[in-house]
């Protein structure tokens, strides 16, 4: 591998990490969002750079309503628009038309048994994912396991805005050092074609 | 491809759009029955940015001021005025009427309180906490003069918003439940009492500021995206 192509390859990473960095800035008002994080590794081929979700909880924010609900440590299975079942970290439901649990983004809240939860007004769930309405039980929400409810929370994003910046500057300023890398790279080869291989007359 | 510049972009329409939601709740904060709505997100794919997932009203309750005015009602807890206007219902927080030439009870905007009906003649108007109107005509007899019914909905986040304080059923919010007011634990009716909208004005504040940095800070992520264009495109000096 040549220099020109290590600095390519560090400039596509400082690029990856700026991509990274936006997209996390731009989801600093998304509910439940969590903040993903950029890796580079050196290898004998270059950089890569590979992205993973960072795990720690985001504050969590009072709403009082009973259906925002937010899993702490784990997630509660909902059913998306397609029937794919997966798991949320926080969302708010309403009761739709058949007084299922629907959430903004669409997705249908499950019971432990895998049906769907009915709700109704006046229902609380307790932090095992009870649902009682008027007292009585009206399901149990499907929990990952060791998952703990807070009904009435809503989690924000864990994205501090402080962070992602700083992230912005220093891929910029990696960029702009991969560039002038590969520049002074090109220009001693200009050198070395133009100039040393010069036959003197 | 340059995703930092079009995930930066989404940040910004998104905080453009939180702001437009807590300015209309700032400008309807004096509004009589208003709900206070708020802009929710969602993340786009994988690193693309953030989308818009709509807009969410809070019926959290607002309070309660005595207005003193003749026909002003309130609800003090879950439930909403069914209004009628040229054979369309609506439904509303907003209980500020006027006995209008015909003897229904209407706002300002011509919406008709269902239900209730006062007679010619009539200077004394009472409403129960339990909606029922009584008014007493000359000479001092007492009339039954209708009763106010509250309606409410499985799901009124899902309600459609047709005016500052009005609203219309929707397919998505459920049949509407007739509400019994007056019982213990139920909604009551508070008579000469007007119901504020549920803004914070501080509240509405902060989230100004946030947004407005928040804005900023994707601003500052669509210049990083262009600039690294800008170097890009002038590594080939020829």
């Amino acid at each position: 591998m040549d220099g020109i192509e290590l600095m390519a390859g560090a400039m596509h990473a400082a690029q990856a990490r700026l991509d990274v960095s936006a997209s996390n800035l731009a989801n600093v008002s998304s509910n439940g969002f969590r903040r993903r994080v950029a890796h580079a590794t050196l290898s004998a081929r270059g950089l890569a750079v590979s992205t993973t979700t960072a795990p720690e909880q985001g504050p969590l924010e009072r709403t009082g309503r009973a259906f925002d609900l937010s899993a702490i440590g784990g997630g509660f299975a909902v059913r998306g628009a397609h029937g794919s079942v997966g798991y949320e970290r926080s969302a708010s439901f309403t009761l739709d038309a058949n007084r299922h649990l629907i959430d903004e983004r669409g997705n249908l809240l499950l019971d432990a048994r895998g049906g769907l939860l009915r709700g109704g007004a006046g229902a609380t769930i307790d932090p095992l994912g009870v649902v009682r309405g008027d007292g009585e039980p009206l399901g149990r929400l499907r929990l990952s396991s060791g998952t703990r409810i807070a009904s009435g929370f809503l989690e924000r994003s864990n994205v501090d805005a402080i962070h992602e910046m700083v992230d912005v500057l220093s891929a910029q300023r990696a960029f702009e050092t991969a560039e002038k890398t590969l520049s002074a790279v090109d220009e001693t080869r200009a050198k070395n074609v133009n100039d040393v291989a010069r036959v003197k007359g | 491809m340059n995703r930092a510049l079009y995930a930066a972009a989404t940040g910004m329409s998104a905080q453009q759009q939180t702001l437009d939601v807590v300015a209309d709740n700032l400008a309807n904060a004096d509004v009589v029955g208003f709900k206070r709505a708020t802009a929710t997100f969602a993340a786009l794919g994988a690193d693309l940015g953030t989308i818009a997932t709509g807009v969410r009203r809070t019926f959290e309750q607002g309070k309660l001021e005595r207005s003193g005015g003749p026909f002003d009602v309130a609800v003090d807890g879950a439930g909403f005025f069914t209004v009628e206007r040229d054979g369309q219902r609506a439904y509303t927080r907003a209980g500020s009427f006027a006995r209008a030439a015909d003897g229904t009870m209407q706002n300002a905007e011509g919406w008709r309180l269902e239900g209730v009906r006062i007679p010619a003649g009539a200077n004394k108007i009472e409403v129960a906490a339990d909606g029922s109107v009584r008014v007493e005509i000359a000479g001092g007899e007492q009339r039954d003069a209708g009763r106010i019914r509250l309606t409410n909905f499985a799901a009124p986040e899902r309600l459609r918003s047709i005016g500052s304080a009005m609203f219309a059923a929707t397919r998505e919010c459920g049949a509407p439940v007739t509400l019994a007011a007056g019982r213990a634990n139920g909604p009551k009716i508070a008579f000469g009492m007007l119901e504020h909208a549920n803004v914070s004005i501080v509240e509405a504040m902060m989230a100004i500021l946030a947004a407005q940095r928040a804005y900023e800070a994707n601003a500052k992520g669509v210049q990083a995206a262009d600039e690294m264009q800008r170097i890009a495109n002038n590594l080939h000096r020829g």
